[in-house]
């Protein structure tokens, strides 16, 4: 899942405090004389939090729900609207109140590893969707992008079987599952070997990357800005006649590549290869529009991290996975099985909401 | 009179200085000395050229030709640290005080005395309050300079001066803001540091004061010197006719006829002085001047009679008719007319056209619907600006580019196209040279003689004394009294506007 | 004028560069995108040049464009409202807004940047809380309302023009009759210039003023509507975000000074088509999109500078002129 951190908003606001003199003063952690432990009347309560608002985290929700009711404990879901700082905050509040398990999704794995940490300290931490694997959290909930990126190269093989010119979209690049999905991609459809997810050689963003039958143009990035998404679409398909395929890498991008398309009077011309479950997508492959789709699951991540903390807050470590890392598989959509998931995606968001 | 004898005890000694800005020859062969313990005045219409001399001498911009001597020693000031360092400091027009700090900070800023790398305070206030006893501020060096009058940090600004060991002092229009007693205060410091060997160049418009102050006097015109008056020559006659290179008639306003009375202002109070009434009247024709110190009201009650701000309590009645007046819009329509005080703050819009400035206020009588009918604007325009004898290149010309007078008569153009019944000018000829002064006179008379009521404010006694045909004068919000023409003279305005007349009032006009 | 000249010199550089490297970018299906974009982010730009105009500034333009899209795309699907009611809710809406922040600015004298800062947060509060922080869209719905912004008039047999391009012109027309040929544009430029004066003059200037925040407020509540036509999905939390800052950059490029009082709309639209041509070079010349706001912020950094230095030879021309002697005026009467 890639989240929709607003990190050019999180600047602004940055910005703005500062210009007004009263950055953000968020108490940083208080808790540490602030007893852990919250259980009260018996009942464990635990912590599932996602790094943003979407309709995937509706799907996770609704499988915290299920695990909630079959391992009877109680889990509060906490959204943070806009990524780190909001975080950050949360993960502090719940740790002053008091909390026995937490599943976090990190923003920034890289520097969050103090409070994780922290939170470690105090009651067992695993992460989900995104790891932080210097931190002392027990395991690691999740899918790995690098292999994603490799099936949905897979999609585009399948799509474009004679081969042509590919160009992928995605909102930020700077993130490691943009660069492990987009390197899966590269990796599948120029035929490369197998590389292991805990040391991957990047390609250099902006170069052209050519294999015996398909060719990589660019990787254009939008920043989160819709508008621009779909003008990168245009563009790509203004610049490139024989464009023969387009890979969003984020939920949102193929459906403006799909938008740009239909305008273009390109739809079922030029192939359009996703990430995720967005809705026109589904759509659009049950149409015939969109090849295909790679889905995680994010129903499982939830379901397996409630599942997980269930045990670890009552001292049973056995339901650890190897390695700490427990692999959530991840689901190929086509046309014939779109129906089917798209069905059970909207029973599970409604349970979810 | 120009002084040819250059002898080496002058402390400044500046000979034929030239400066030639870009197409314009800003000083011609400018000659002037300063001895210890002198004031010299130095004055001149604007553009003669005293503030690029000043600027010269404080180290701002650098002579073409000539020579500046310090104690017989040829000196290049090519920087303001080198001006410093030879002893000249300027007190600017508009002063350079930090608001947020306090007085002894702003004495020393940036020559902090130092302890171990460190602003060593005790001495810092200690040294401060030394400087401060000079100039007579009287107050605590740990005062903050915002809490100050604008007539103390005057003082502050020569105590900083002073604090650089300065042996010339240069002030700019140094009285130009303050209130009548800190003038005074101000007078006395020169004094005080003339007797001290200090030696003063001293810049204004204000004749009278220079009368008093000066030593010497230095006239300049276009870029040149006009002359040299002592002591006992120095005399505003005198002082102008060099000015101007001419004697000016002295203009007194000769014919006038009382209509019937238009305006009236019964128990008239306004926001800054709540607790006094202020009546007034105004006849068709007629010229009224209120006179009075800075500070008096006079200002409050123009901008209350434009519904600038709103009046608490009595009423304005023109032509009998009760006025409601709670914008400049409620004024104009009812037929009254500002020239304002802060002319290019409030009467002209600089970046923009005389001709869009002349029809600002008429617009919608050049509209149908919202839509403006260009060609009639720029006839009316055209017509109000010969009218007035605007001088323009054309209309086009932004009025940023005029000079003071001529803004001011764009401001008069944008009111008189409304033909409007009372005229209120606040202070006609603040900032505009002698000449044009004569011609805002004129046009006063000619408006006044079309039947327009006009009401001015104006703190030049000269002004006064020459324009009114009736002066009211006010105190601290209240009518101190009224002269007619015959009961006018300097002495009788300067006696009410002081308070010396307090009780009984002398006839206040009551209803 | 010569302002516009300049701007217009720069967009015909970067236009005519881009084709020479890559003759595509002149194909009919590139030129026709890039008019679409050009008019969606020129009604907001003219929108925020009035604002501007004033000597104020609107920082909420791209919260109220993710409310209004928001909020159309959420009427209409989610609630099932009308056609035209929806578009006149919203409108209405928009008006609101900008009635408000008017009134903040000018009654309770708050500071435009503030007010419109808080606006800023709140409107994209509100878009979010409303639809519930869901993705919007029409899926395959509305397809005749949406041509207003995807739809396009065949010119010739090759050529075709976006249908936001005519809406763009209208308000391009409107808002240039309005500024220059109306007393209240002449107030408006008055009042930027020097609101004090422009007050003593009888210029209702608290009224001019509300009235441009409404028409920006407006044109935003426009651009919102067919900026969610156009993309069919929209992220209320994202839709819009940076805009204002994009409206403003164009209205200064396109010679608009955040002091007040300057500004044409012609000049505007050519800055937003600058901006849009600059995002589409880059895409077409394959430059890394990393270095897009790096690029975008040199050349309007160069824009403005050469604008500026421009300004200072001319004056020091004419200061040598008029002090050469053309000009009586500056000798002392």
């Amino acid at each position: 899942m890639i989240f929709p951190y607003r990190f050019r908003a999180a600047l602004l606001l940055t910005f703005v405090a500062l210009q007004l003199g009263c950055g953000d003063k968020s108490t940083p952690s208080t808790a540490s004389t602030t007893p852990a432990t919250a259980t009260t009347g018996g009942k464990k309560k635990i912590a599932f939090i996602t790094n943003g608002v979407d309709p995937f985290w509706n799907t996770a929700v609704a499988g915290v729900r299920a695990a909630e009711k079959e391992f009877d404990i109680e889990c509060s879901v906490l959204m943070p609207p806009k990524g780190l700082i909001d975080q950050k905050r949360m993960l502090e509040s719940l740790l002053a109140r008091g909390i026995d398990g937490i599943a976090i999704s990190p923003v920034d794995a890289k520097n969050q590893v103090a409070l994780i940490d922290e939170a470690a300290g105090r009651c067992p931490v695993i992460t989900h969707d995104s790891d932080a694997p210097l931190s002392k959290r027990l395991c690691f909930v999740g899918m790995e992008n690098y292999k994603a990126g490799r099936a949905a190269g897979l999609l585009v093989k399948e799509a474009i079987p004679n081969g042509g010119k590919v160009m992928l979209f995605v909102g930020r690049l700077e993130q490691l599952n943009s660069q492990q999905r987009r390197q899966g991609v590269i990796d599948e459809l120029l035929d490369r070997p197998q590389q292991t997810s805990d040391k991957i050689n990047f390609d250099v963003a902006g170069k052209v990357l050519s294999g015996t039958k398909y060719t990589i143009l660019d990787t254009r990035t939008d920043n989160f800005d819709y508008a621009r998404a779909k003008a990168n679409a245009q563009d790509a398909m203004a610049s490139h006649a024989d464009l023969a395929c387009m890979v969003g890498l984020f939920a949102y991008n193929a459906p403006h590549c799909l938008e740009a398309a239909k305008e273009a009077g390109r739809l079922g011309k030029i192939k359009i290869v996703s990430f995720d479950e967005a809705a026109p997508v589904l759509q659009g492959i049950i149409d015939g529009h969109v090849h295909g789709t790679i889905s995680q699951q994010p129903y499982l991540y939830g379901y397996h991290s409630v599942r997980l903390l269930k045990s670890l807050v009552n001292g049973d470590k056995s339901v650890l996975p190897p390695n700490g890392f427990l692999e959530v598989p991840i689901v190929e959509v086509r046309q014939k099985n779109a129906q089917a998931f798209w069905a059970d995606l909207k029973k599970m968001q409604e349970i979810g909401k | 009179m120009v002084a040819t004898t250059h002898m080496a005890e002058e402390l400044l000694d500046v000979r034929s200085v030239s400066k030639r800005f870009p197409g314009v020859l800003a000083l011609n062969g400018v000659s002037l000395t300063l001895s210890q313990g002198e004031v010299l005045a130095v004055i001149g219409e604007n553009g003669a050229g005293k503030s690029t001399l000043m600027k010269i001498l404080a180290g701002v911009e650098t002579p073409d030709q000539g020579e500046i001597r310090i104690d017989g020693q040829s000196v290049k000031i090519e920087s303001t640290g080198k001006a410093q360092k030879l002893g000249i400091a300027l007190i600017h027009q508009e002063l350079n005080l930090a608001d947020n700090l306090d007085i002894a900070s702003n004495i020393f800023l940036g020559r902090e005395p130092q302890r171990f790398g460190f602003v060593d305070r005790p001495r810092l206030y200690a040294d401060a309050q030394i400087y401060m006893t000079d100039v007579g501020l009287t107050c605590k060096s740990t005062t903050l300079v915002s809490d100050l009058s604008q007539g103390c940090r005057q003082l502050v600004e020569i105590a900083r001066a002073l604090s650089t060991q300065a042996r010339i002092l240069i002030m700019d229009e140094p009285t130009s803001s303050l209130s009548q007693g800190e003038t005074e205060q101000l007078y006395k410091v020169v004094n005080q540091l003339r007797q001290r060997g200090v030696a003063i160049v001293y810049i204004s418009h204000r004749l009278p004061e220079v009368q008093r102050l000066a030593d010497r006097v230095a006239v300049l015109r276009d870029g040149s010197n006009a002359g040299f008056l002592t002591k006992g020559q120095i005399t505003v006659d005198a002082m102008v006719s060099l000015m101007v290179g001419r004697t000016l008639g002295r203009h007194v306003r000769t014919s006038y006829s009382h209509g019937e009375p238009l305006l009236e202002l019964r128990h008239l109070r306004t926001p800054s002085f709540p607790k006094h009434e202020v009546s007034i009247h105004l006849c068709k024709g007629e010229i009224v001047g209120i006179a009075g110190l800075v500070g008096a009201g006079r200002t409050e009650l123009l901008q209350v009679l434009f519904g600038i701000t709103p009046a608490l309590g009595g009423e304005v009645r023109l032509a009998g008719e009760a006025l409601h007046l709670s914008s400049p819009r409620d004024a104009i329509k009812a037929g009254l007319a500002l020239v304002p005080e802060d002319r290019k703050l409030q009467g002209v819009i600089l970046e923009m056209s005389v001709g869009h400035n002349a029809t600002l206020a008429s617009l919608q009588r050049n509209s149908v619907g919202g839509f403006l009918n260009a060609e009639r604007e720029k006839k009316q325009a055209e017509t109000i600006t010969q009218q007035i004898r605007v001088k323009t290149p054309n209309l086009d010309q932004w009025v940023q580019f005029l000079s003071g007078g001529n803004q001011q008569k764009v401001v008069l153009s944008k009111w008189l196209s409304l033909k409007p019944r009372i005229l209120l000018l606040d202070e006609p000829t603040r900032g505009i040279d002698v000449g044009a002064k004569q011609e805002v006179y004129t046009l006063m008379e000619e408006i006044a003689s079309q039947g327009i009521g006009i009401l001015f404010v104006s703190s030049e006694m000269e002004e006064v004394l020459r324009m009114s045909d009736r002066t009211v004068v006010m105190h601290q919000g209240r009518i101190a009294g009224e002269l007619t023409r015959d009961q006018l003279s300097e002495e009788a305005v300067m006696h009410l506007a002081t308070g010396a007349g307090d009780s009984p009032p002398i006839s206040v006009l009551q209803e | 004028m010569k302002k516009t000249l300049g701007i217009f010199g720069l967009f015909l550089a970067v236009f005519i560069s881009t084709a020479l490297i890559n003759p595509r970018f002149v194909s009919v299906y590139n030129l026709e995108n890039l008019i679409r974009w050009i008019s969606l982010f020129g009604i907001i730009s003219i929108g925020v040049s009035f604002v501007i105009i004033t000597g104020g500034i609107d920082l909420s333009i791209g919260s109220l464009i993710g409310m209004t899209g928001s909020l159309t795309a959420w009427l209409l699907t989610q609630r099932g409202w009308s056609v035209s009611t929806t578009l006149l809710t919203v409108l209405a809406v928009s008006l609101f807004v900008g009635m408000a922040h008017g009134l903040l600015i000018t009654k309770l004298r708050l500071q435009p940047f503030v007010v419109t800062l808080c606006g800023l947060l709140l409107y994209r509060g509100i878009a979010r809380y409303i639809t519930d922080d869901q993705s919007q869209g029409f899926g395959n719905t509305q397809e005749n309302l949406r041509l207003l912004a995807i739809g396009k008039v065949a010119i010739g047999s090759k050529f075709s023009i976006p249908i936001p391009f005519f809406i763009l012109m209208g308000i391009a027309m409107v808002a240039s009759l309005i500024l220059n040929r109306t007393i209240w544009g002449r107030y408006l430029f008055a009042l930027g210039r020097n609101e004090t004066a422009a007050h003593y003059s009888g210029i209702n200037t608290d009224v001019m003023k509300i009235a441009a925040y409404m028409t920006c407020s407006l044109l935003a509540g426009i651009g919102g509507i067919l900026f969610s036509l156009d993309l069919n999905s929209i992220q209320p939390s994202g839709l819009g975000e940076f805009y204002e800052l994009y409206a403003i950059a164009a209205a200064v490029l396109g010679g608009c000074s955040l002091r007040g009082g300057e500004g044409t709309v012609l000049g505007v639209i050519i800055g937003t088509a600058v901006m849009r041509v600059l995002y589409n070079a880059i895409n077409i010349l394959s430059i890394p999109t990393h270095l897009e706001f790096a690029i975008i912020g040199a050349v309007i950094l160069a824009g403005v500078v050469t604008d500026e230095l421009a300004k200072r030879y001319a004056t020091n021309r004419r200061a040598i002129r008029e002090q050469l002697g053309d000009n009586p005026l500056n000798k002392s009467q």
